[in-house]
Formats: structure tokens, C-alpha cells, sequence
């Protein structure tokens, strides 16, 4: 992420939580906090648990990032943001906090007759492979809760439908054949054997420096004998540098109505 | 082959409950927001760095990625980066603490450099890695703020101590780490408290091939990894020095160290041209030096050690300013002198004040009027400081001090002083260490250090990457005294000069005879002739160019990556 790819993330993040943008100049940005968002971002509990308990007025913060040190104002005060800022990174979680579920319609133009919309069950996942490295798959699986047809990709053929959060005219949807919560297992499952069926040469590939280093380890404690504390403590922070496994964690889903030929 | 797959279901009631009772709902466009963060911290490959695309001031260079890249897939972030003198181990560590950031496993920072690189941290951390490093200047700094810079003078004091053991550190960096090899100091002693997930020690100086040191400095990074102190040396004995005998211990280094050479780097470097002026007393100074001389012969000279006689001949060669200040704390150091000794300090002061000439400063002047351009200046003795600072300046040229005992304030204002307003910079023996003066390009060594390594030091401070021209060292030797024996016998003999930096400590860690200069000081002070001195010499130097054999014909234990 650029400096200015962040600059625009930012403006994106403030404005979908409907923040009034104060100033936006190359370099920097100054927001106007809602209530909701000084919350979310400000850690400030006892402040907010004061007000509620006194009813006084709130008084949101403003905030100022800089994203571009060098364009902005010399004298200016503000937060320096960058790829990898502590801040950055709570934004980020926040935007994945606010909006992990949700349900759509397609906003479809068919107005001559009722049309019906069929149940999708969205699920946004990060499937991480952990060693000693890291290597992370990002997928977007939907699965039809009328006909169990599974689709990949699920989220980049969303962007070519228009979708709203209210059921559209002429409309009406399809109740599941598949319920939710098998939907989500079926998922789960599908996942499962796909990552079985890869090849793992880079778990193989782990343990051997694992073992590698688990021989040189003992090398060093081959004189002891007795049960020896920090042997066993270094023993274990081999195992939890090397041992690889497979995380797979959710991102966000949600229900989306679509019409028959929009997949 | 099967691994383990953990699926994360915890979120599963929270959404089938949204689904019964109908929301609350998400907004979509933070709802794609949200994937496109996810695509923008993906990991794509097990290897390489996501740090260098997001760095758009900073192009960094093939061994600086590199070693960024071993230390986060092979080190695990725990690592000694032993890289040569100025190949740049602060762009090092800068990459491997913004790929932890990036990927979120780092928040917490301590950064422990030299006081006068503090300043120097911080910019460079700022500017090229748009890391919001603060330097320490207030106590609440240590709690308030995720990234700090200071010096370990100030943070193994209290009441900072104290606060910084409270920390949780994820990431801590060290400066001239070197400075910890001896795990009975209060400086090894404070780091090994502090708590951290990962560690980098930057270090100039290989870890040279003694068992202890090794101890210590893993000990720092892996605690436990060696087991327990005693039985690591009853395995290893103390000073054995078999480190490339022992395979277990060679793979060990190679797992925690890396060290990248100049020769490696494929990097074009500037020139450095050479020049020895050798300069004639005048009749006072001869005379000076002779008087200091004799006192060799005088047998029973009050305890003098030959050790004495050598640094007053070297202060003469100096200045006489330099000679008088030592003279003057010896005659008030004695406890109930004898009138002998006595008057023999007066003889000598005597002949100080008939001294009415400095022939090198002379000297410098002229050459620093021809230069034309910055120049830094190094002697081994203040009162030559302050004597070439008021003779320049009688002269109409500008200078500023510099003393390795500067506050960091003081060190970054000179730097800068010099940089923007003054000719000439007058340094110290302590101050060639952790200084960077790369917009100069000319030295002159006033007068010559015994150890050679400081030399390399010195030379270090302006030959580095970013020095755009060749650089020019002029080297002063008064004729037919210790220093131009020095000179010719063994500098110009080994090649110190036309040496690349590194390359030097790479050989004297090499020789198992220890310091340098305890030779030095047993050669020209127990040499009854001459001629015993020139054999001596000659031998010291065939050692060296024996142990330059010796690196070439193998590889090194800390050949750095595996």
C-alpha cells in the first residue's frame, strides 16, 4: 500500500462510517469523529461511561493523519500514518469488526413480472499455512442454498452485480433448502479437502529444520541429566516456531439474494 | 503427508443469530473495504518481504534485502547482524522491524544505539521507513510511545530502568552490540532483563572466535539455547578458541549470525588515496622529544614504565600541550615526590615552554588551505584538540570540537555545525566511533593511534556507503621518532591503509597474540638498539601478512548465510 492508496483507504473508512471529512488535502486528512467511532477508535471508556452516567454533551474528537509528511504543512499536528503504524492496523481490525455480516439483494431491472431471488451463503475466509514462515490464501466461497452449488471467487462476481440492502420491487426471495448452518459445514468441509488434496513439501520441509535444530539443541544438554526447565521451555519454543499447521479464520459472509442467471 | 487444520468457527452462532432475527446488518462498502485490507496483508509465498514495496524513499541493495529476508525466514528475528563497517545495518534492521510491522507481529520497540547516533535513528527510521520513532527525552516516553530510540546509558538508568522493565517489548534493536560481550557488565546485564520477542544486535566486530563471547551473545538472543553457563564451559573450555573445530558450535553461529563483506557486496566504492607527510622538528621539538627519550636510560626514573616514556614520546610528536598536561598530572598524582623527580618534571616543563613552534600544525594549516574543502582532523589528545582549535582560529579558520564524551545534544549540534558552517573538525579518539560524516572526504591523522582498528574506525566515519568521492587520508609522522617507526614499520608494511574497512579486524582476530598494542608498547620499550626494534617489527608484521595468508587459503566460521 502506497502512501496514497493509504490516504484513500482512510477517506473510504471515514466516509462508509459516515464521519464529516473536515479538511482533505494532499498529505493529510482531518475527520470529524462520530460518537459510534471515537468509541471504536479512541479507547477513551471511562470518558464516554462518565458522560452517560452526567448526561453531559459528548464531544467527539477530530483527528488529523498525515500520510504525506512532506506535503503537509510543516507545523501541522497530526498522527503520521504509514503501512505498518499500530494505528493503521486498529483501523484495519475496525473495518473488519464493523462489517463482518451481511445481507444483500441484487438490485435487479426485471420489473415486468415478480422475480424471484435465490438465497446465497457467502463466506470471506484466510487460510494460513504457519511454519516458520507464513504464507496466507485468501478465498471468497459461495454456496446456493437451493441447489448446494458451490462457487469460487464468490466476492469478485459480486462487484459486477449492483446489490441493496432492501429488497427490491417485484421482488421475492427463495427460503433455503439448505439451512445456514449445514451451509457453513458444507463450506467448512469443502475446504478441508481441498487443502488435503495440496501438496505440503513445505510441512515436510519445517520438520526437518525442526529436527535440525532440535538435534542441535540436545547437543548442547547431552551432558545433562536430570530434567532440565529451560531445556524443556527451549524445546517448546522450537515446536511453536516450527511446527507447521494450517489456520484457516474468517474474514466476513453474509446472505446475498441474487436472481438466477447472476452467477 | 497430514497437518493439522484448525478451523476458526467462533464466529458461527454470532452470524446464525443475525440470520434468525433478521441483522443488524453491515455496511457493503465497508464490507469490501475490509477484503481489500485482507489483500493488502496476505502473505503470497512463504518467501520474501512485503516491506520493500511499501518503502518508496528507499532503494535498498541486493545484501541489504537479503539479510532482512534470512533474518525473518531463517532466524526467526532473533539474529547478530555482524555485516562490515558501513554496509549499512541500519537499513537492515529498518527493513526487518517494518516487515514485523507490516505483518503485525511487531508494536513494541526498543532501539538502544550510541548516544550521538540517537538523533541519526530516529530521522532515518522516519524518513526512509515512515516509522514513527520517537527519541527518549522524557520518562513517560518509555510507556506512551510504541517506538523508541535512546542510548543504553540513559535506559539502564533509573527511574527509566524501572519503567522499561514493565515493558512488554516485541522487537529490541542494539547498536555496536559488541559493547556486550562481557556478561558481567551492568550494560549485559540490563539487556538480558529486558523482556522481548525478537532481537537484533548490530555489530561492526565479528564475533571473534572465543567461546565466551559466543555465550554471551546467543545468551542474549536464545536464553537457554547453550544450557547452562557452567557445563557450556565444561564442554568448551574457557578460552579455547577451537570454534572451527567444532562443527555444533559453527552451525550455531551460522544460525544466528550474518555477516555480509564489502568484497561480497559487489558495491563499487570510492578510492582512498593515501599520502604520508612526514614532517621535521624543529630544533625545540627535537630537543623536547630527546629529553623524553633519554628518560628511558635514567634506570630508576621514579616507577616510570616504559609505558610513560611512550606516551610522553608520543605526545611530543604531538603537541607540547599535550606533553605539559601529562606532566603536570603526574607531578600532582605522586604522593610525597622525591625532589629527583621533581626537578626532572620541572627539566621537562622547562623544555615545553621552549618550544615556540607546533611543525604539524604547521603543516595542517598549509594543507588545509590547499585542500580547500571539509576536513576532519583526528588526534589522540585533548590538549591537541584545544591547542589545534586556537591555532586554526588564529588563522581565520573555523572548527569544532569533538569528544566521544559529548551528550548526544552536543554530538548531533557539532556534526551539524560542521556540516553547515565550520571547515574543519577536530575529533578525538573517542569520537570516531558512532559518527557519521560522510559529506567529508578528506582526513588528517594528526598523529597515529597504536591500535590499528581504531584507525579503521576512524577512516570508517567518512568511507562508506554514501561518500560520493574518493577519499583522502593524510597521514602526519614526525621523522626519526616512535611514530614514523610505527608508520613505516608496520602500517605501510601491512597495507593499512589500502586496506578496504573490515578487512583488517578479519585478520587480527585471526592472530591468536593478542592486542596489537601491548606489542607495540614491549617493542619500542624493551628494544635495547635499534636493531632489536626493527627485528621485532619485522616480526609483528610477518605475523600479520602470515595470518592474511592463513584467511585467504580458508573459509570463516561466520561466513554469514547458510
Amino acid at each position: 500500500m502506497q502512501q496514497q492508496e493509504i490516504h484513500n483507504f482512510l477517506l473510504n473508512y471515514f466516509q462508509a462510517n459516515e464521519c464529516p471529512i473536515l479538511e482533505n488535502h494532499p498529505g493529510y486528512i482531518t475527520i470529524q469523529l462520530t460518537i459510534e467511532l471515537d468509541k471504536e477508535l479512541m479507547n477513551r471508556p471511562f470518558y464516554w461511561h462518565y458522560l452517560e452516567k452526567t448526561g453531559g454533551i459528548p464531544n467527539p474528537m477530530s483527528l488529523t493523519f498525515i500520510t504525506n509528511k512532506e506535503e503537509a504543512p510543516e507545523k501541522l499536528k497530526g498522527e503520521i500514518i504509514h503501512f505498518g503504524s499500530p494505528r493503521l492496523h486498529q483501523i484495519f481490525d475496525s473495518t473488519k469488526s464493523l462489517s463482518r455480516y451481511i445481507r444483500l439483494y441484487e438490485n435487479h431491472q426485471y420489473h415486468n413480472s415478480q422475480t424471484p431471488l435465490l438465497p446465497w451463503l457467502c463466506m470471506n475466509v484466510k487460510i494460513s499455512y504457519q511454519c516458520d514462515r507464513k504464507r496466507d490464501v485468501f478465498k471468497s466461497i459461495g454456496l446456493q442454498l437451493i441447489n448446494g452449488q458451490m462457487v469460487e471467487n464468490f466476492h469478485d462476481r459480486l462487484q459486477q452485480i449492483t446489490l441493496t440492502p432492501k429488497i427490491p420491487d417485484y421482488s421475492f426471495t427463495l427460503s433455503p433448502l439448505v439451512k445456514p448452518k449445514s451451509g457453513m459445514s458444507r463450506i467448512e468441509n469443502y475446504l478441508r479437502s481441498v487443502i488435503e488434496g495440496e501438496e505440503h513439501s513445505w510441512a515436510e520441509e519445517a520438520r526437518m529444520r525442526w529436527n535440525q535444530d532440535l538435534r542441535l539443541l540436545d547437543h548442547f544438554y547431552e551432558d545433562v541429566e536430570e530434567e532440565n526447565e529451560s531445556y524443556s521451555t527451549e524445546k517448546k519454543a522450537l515446536q511453536e516456531q516450527y511446527e507447521p499447521k494450517i489456520n484457516i479464520s474468517f474474514i466476513n459472509g453474509g446472505l446475498f439474494y441474487l436472481t438466477e442467471k447472476a452467477i | 503427508m497430514s497437518v493439522q487444520i484448525e478451523f476458526d468457527s467462533s464466529w458461527q452462532d454470532d452470524f446464525l443469530h443475525r440470520i434468525e432475527h433478521d441483522g443488524p446488518w453491515g455496511n457493503w462498502e465497508l464490507f469490501k473495504l475490509a477484503i481489500g485490507v485482507e489483500n493488502h496483508l496476505v502473505i503470497p509465498e512463504f518467501e520474501g518481504l512485503m516491506a520493500p514495496s511499501h518503502l518508496s524513499n528507499l532503494t535498498p541493495l541486493p545484501h541489504q534485502l537479503e539479510t532482512a529476508k534470512q533474518v525473518i525466514e531463517n532466524m526467526n528475528g532473533k539474529a547478530i547482524l555482524a555485516d562490515e563497517v558501513g554496509l549499512g545495518k541500519t537499513i537492515e534492521a529498518g527493513l526487518i522491524l517494518k516487515e514485523y510491522m507490516i505483518r503485525g507481529l511487531v508494536k513494541k520497540v526498543l532501539i538502544l544505539v550510541p548516544a550521538s547516533l540517537v538523533t541519526q535513528w530516529a530521522i532515518e527510521l522516519n524518513s526512509k521507513f515512515f516509522i514513527p520513532a520517537i527519541t527518549q527525552r522524557k520518562s513517560y516516553v518509555w510507556e506512551q510511545c510504541d517506538i523508541v530510540v535512546s542510548s543504553i546509558d540513559t535506559a539502564k538508568r533509573n527511574p527509566h530502568r524501572e519503567i522499561i522493565y514493565k515493558q512488554d517489548y516485541d522487537l529490541i534493536i542494539i547498536d555496536e552490540a559488541h559493547k556486550l560481550k562481557n556478561n558481567k557488565t551492568k550494560n549485559y546485564e540490563f539487556v538480558q532483563n529486558l523482556k522481548k520477542k525478537f532481537c537484533l544486535l548490530l555489530t561492526a566486530t565479528p564475533i571473534q572466535n572465543r567461546i565466551e563471547e559466543i555465550f554471551n551473545l546467543v545468551s542474549l538472543l536464545k536464553p537457554g539455547h547453550l544450557g547452562s553457563e557452567t557445563s557450556f564451559y565444561e564442554k568448551y573450555k574457557r578460552d579455547a578458541r577451537s570454534l572451527n573445530d567444532d562443527e555444533h558450535l559453527k552451525e550455531l553461529v551460522n544460525k544466528v549470525m550474518i555477516r555480509n563483506r564489502r568484497a561480497d557486496t559487489g558495491i563499487e566504492w570510492t578510492k582512498r588515496h593515501v599520502e604520508t607527510i612526514p614532517i621535521e622538528f624543529s630544533a625545540a621539538e627535537r630537543d623536547l622529544y630527546e629529553s623524553v627519550t633519554a628518560l628511558k636510560s635514567e634506570g630508576d626514573w621514579v616507577q616510570a614504565s616504559s609505558f610513560s616514556v611512550m606516551t610522553l614520546q608520543r605526545e611530543a610528536c604531538s603537541s607540547r600541550e599535550a606533553v605539559f598536561y601529562t606532566l603536570k598530572n603526574m607531578l600532582q598524582k605522586k604522593e610525597n615526590p622525591t625532589p629527583a623527580f621533581e626537578n626532572q618534571i620541572q627539566y621537562l616543563i622547562k623544555k615545553v615552554e621552549a618550544v615556540g613552534q607546533n611543525s604539524k600544525a604547521e603543516k595542517a594549516l598549509e594543507l588545509i588551505q590547499k585542500v580547500d574543502d571539509k576536513v576532519i582532523i583526528f588526534t589522540e589528545y585533548r590538549a591537541t584538540q584545544m591547542y589545534l582549535q586556537w591555532f586554526l582560529k588564529q588563522h581565520g579558520i573555523s572548527s569544532v570540537p569533538f569528544r566521544g564524551g559529548f551528550k548526544r545534544g552536543k554530538k548531533d549540534w557539532m556534526r551539524e555545525l560542521f556540516q553547515k558552517h565550520a571547515q574543519v573538525l577536530i575529533a578525538t579518539e573517542a569520537g570516531g566511533e558512532g559518527i557519521n560524516l560522510q559529506f567529508c572526504n578528506h582526513i588528517i591523522n594528526f598523529d597515529l593511534p597504536w591500535n590499528p582498528m581504531r584507525l579503521e574506525q576512524r577512516i570508517g566515519r567518512i568511507h562508506r556507503l554514501g561518500q560520493e568521492k574518493d577519499v583522502m587520508i593524510y597521514n602526519f609522522a614526525i621523522r626519526n621518532t616512535v611514530e614514523e617507526h610505527i608508520l613505516k614499520l608496520l602500517y605501510e608494511k601491512i597495507e593499512l591503509f589500502e586496506r578496504v574497512i573490515g578487512e583488517l579486524d578479519d585478520i587480527l582476530t585471526k592472530l591468536e597474540f593478542g592486542n596489537i598494542e601491548d606489542h607495540l608498547i614491549d617493542i619500542f620499550g624493551q628494544s635495547a638498539s635499534e636493531g632489536e626494534m626493527r627485528i621485532k617489527m619485522e616480526n609483528l608484521s610477518s605475523m600479520i601478512e602470515f595470518a592474511e595468508g592463513m584467511k585467504k587459503g580458508e573459509s570463516h566460521a561466520a561466513a554469514g548465510n547458510s
